[in-house]
């Protein structure tokens, strides 16, 4: 039974991604490509990786396919004329490298499977230290504690995509996806409702992470949702010079984690070495404000927001 | 079969599907789906490989992969940006030098 639910999800994985690269719509392909990553989310769950399950929705899915449509939508409006797409590429290498490339995965993948399976030493060691440092949660654990220098890295990079993406992209496109002032009905009432939820369920993940599964990464995605919408909605409006407060958003995580990492040397830690339950709390907010800031301005496509509207 | 088997089996098989979306893509938003899909096949693979620790599954790769995903969404979001600039200069989102070229 529990097999069938696998089968019907993998085989929905393969059909998904075999239509969003061979769709004749790029359009198409986009949405496709978003359902691909729902479905993910749910073979995460299946595999119990519920962490996963949760960035996957929320980052794999919802940000990298609302970034797509925008840059789409970007590539409509330079030539809303020409908007056919250069047709499927026809080469006769491709079937054989592409199985010859999957085959090869697969034979490592099954590979490991069928050896003997020892726990890892590892996930061993982290189980077992993790019962003491108060964090229920080994991903968040794993994370902060263990691999703090990836987690701040990762961060880092963030932003310097980020900047490079602003690098490239010049200043000219400043044009705001929705005009400011057309107010329409309801547009008001129900982002009165749905930005406060998101922040409560932004925080709740947040908390949650350090015990069930959530964290900094799944949070700040949800944040930036509602950072989405209110761009969406015109609320904010992009703008070309980025101001004091954004630029504190986009760099406060990478501030704080770096300087909590190197005050901690001061007293004999090594380097990021997190001295308590407080300063992992302390650092996913910030890395979670960050990461919503980023997310929002590489939807906008701007380098800073300002407020509009009433 | 495991679930474990079936799932490095999706992974090769939406592997093999990236890599062939990748060679017959010529509009570089395809490559984008192909190079994320790839990027997901390995992710399955990392974490269906993985042997669970007294029936709970191992925290190690799934952290790694965390990490994995944002850094994905990181260089789509630059390659989205890369793709537009190309677009605004060149008027075409291809790599393709003509429309008969093989590069």
């Amino acid at each position: 039974m529990n097999l069938a639910v696998d089968m019907l999800i993998g085989a929905g994985l393969l059909v998904l991604a075999w239509q969003t690269i061979s769709g004749r719509s790029l359009f198409r392909g986009i949405v496709l490509f978003v359902v691909f990553g729902l479905t993910m989310a749910l073979a995460w769950a299946r595999m119990g990786a519920p962490d996963l399950a949760l960035a996957e929705a929320a980052i794999g899915a919802g940000v990298t396919g609302a970034l797509m449509l925008v840059a789409f939508r970007r590539l409509v409006r330079i030539r809303p004329d020409q908007c056919a797409q250069p047709a499927l590429r026809r080469s006769r290498l491709a079937v054989p490298v592409a199985v010859l490339a999957g085959g090869l995965v697969g034979v490592i993948g099954l590979a490991v499977v069928a050896v003997e399976r020892d726990p890892a030493l590892a996930g061993l060691a982290v189980t077992e230290a993790l019962t003491d440092s108060g964090l229920g949660n080994p991903i968040t654990g794993v994370l902060l504690l263990y691999r703090n220098l990836d987690t701040l890295l990762e961060v880092a990079v963030l932003l310097a995509a980020f900047l490079a993406a602003r690098t490239v992209f010049g200043e000219d496109e400043s044009r705001p996806p929705t005009p400011a002032r057309r107010e329409v009905p309801l547009v008001g009432a129900l982002l009165a409702i749905i930005v406060p939820l998101t922040i409560l369920i932004a925080t709740h993940l947040l908390l949650a992470g350090s015990r069930e599964p959530g964290g900094a990464f799944q949070a700040g995605a949800v944040l930036a949702a509602s950072g989405v919408l209110l761009v969406l909605a015109g609320r904010l409006q992009p703008a070309t010079a980025l101001s004091a407060g954004p630029a504190f958003g986009l760099t406060l995580g990478l501030m704080l984690f770096s300087l909590v990492g190197l005050a901690v040397m001061a007293f004999g830690d090594p380097l990021l070495a997190l001295p308590g339950l407080w300063a992992v709390y302390l650092i996913e907010t910030a890395m979670m404000l960050s990461i919503a800031m980023t997310l929002v301005l590489l939807f906008a496509g701007a380098s800073g927001l300002r407020r509009s509207g009433p | 079969m495991s679930s474990a088997m079936l799932y490095v089996l999706v992974a090769a098989g939406l592997f093999g599907i990236g890599v062939y979306g990748l060679i017959i893509a010529g509009h570089l938003l395809r490559k984008l789906f192909a190079i994320n899909i790839m990027g997901n096949a390995i992710f399955v693979l990392m974490v269906a490989a993985s042997a669970p620790l007294d029936g709970r599954p191992d925290a190690v790769p799934q952290a790694l992969v965390l990490t994995g995903i944002v850094i994905a969404v990181s260089a789509t979001a630059f390659a989205l940006a890369l793709m537009v600039q190309l677009y605004r200069v060149t008027g075409q989102a291809s790599l393709e030098q003509d429309p008969d070229g093989d590069d």
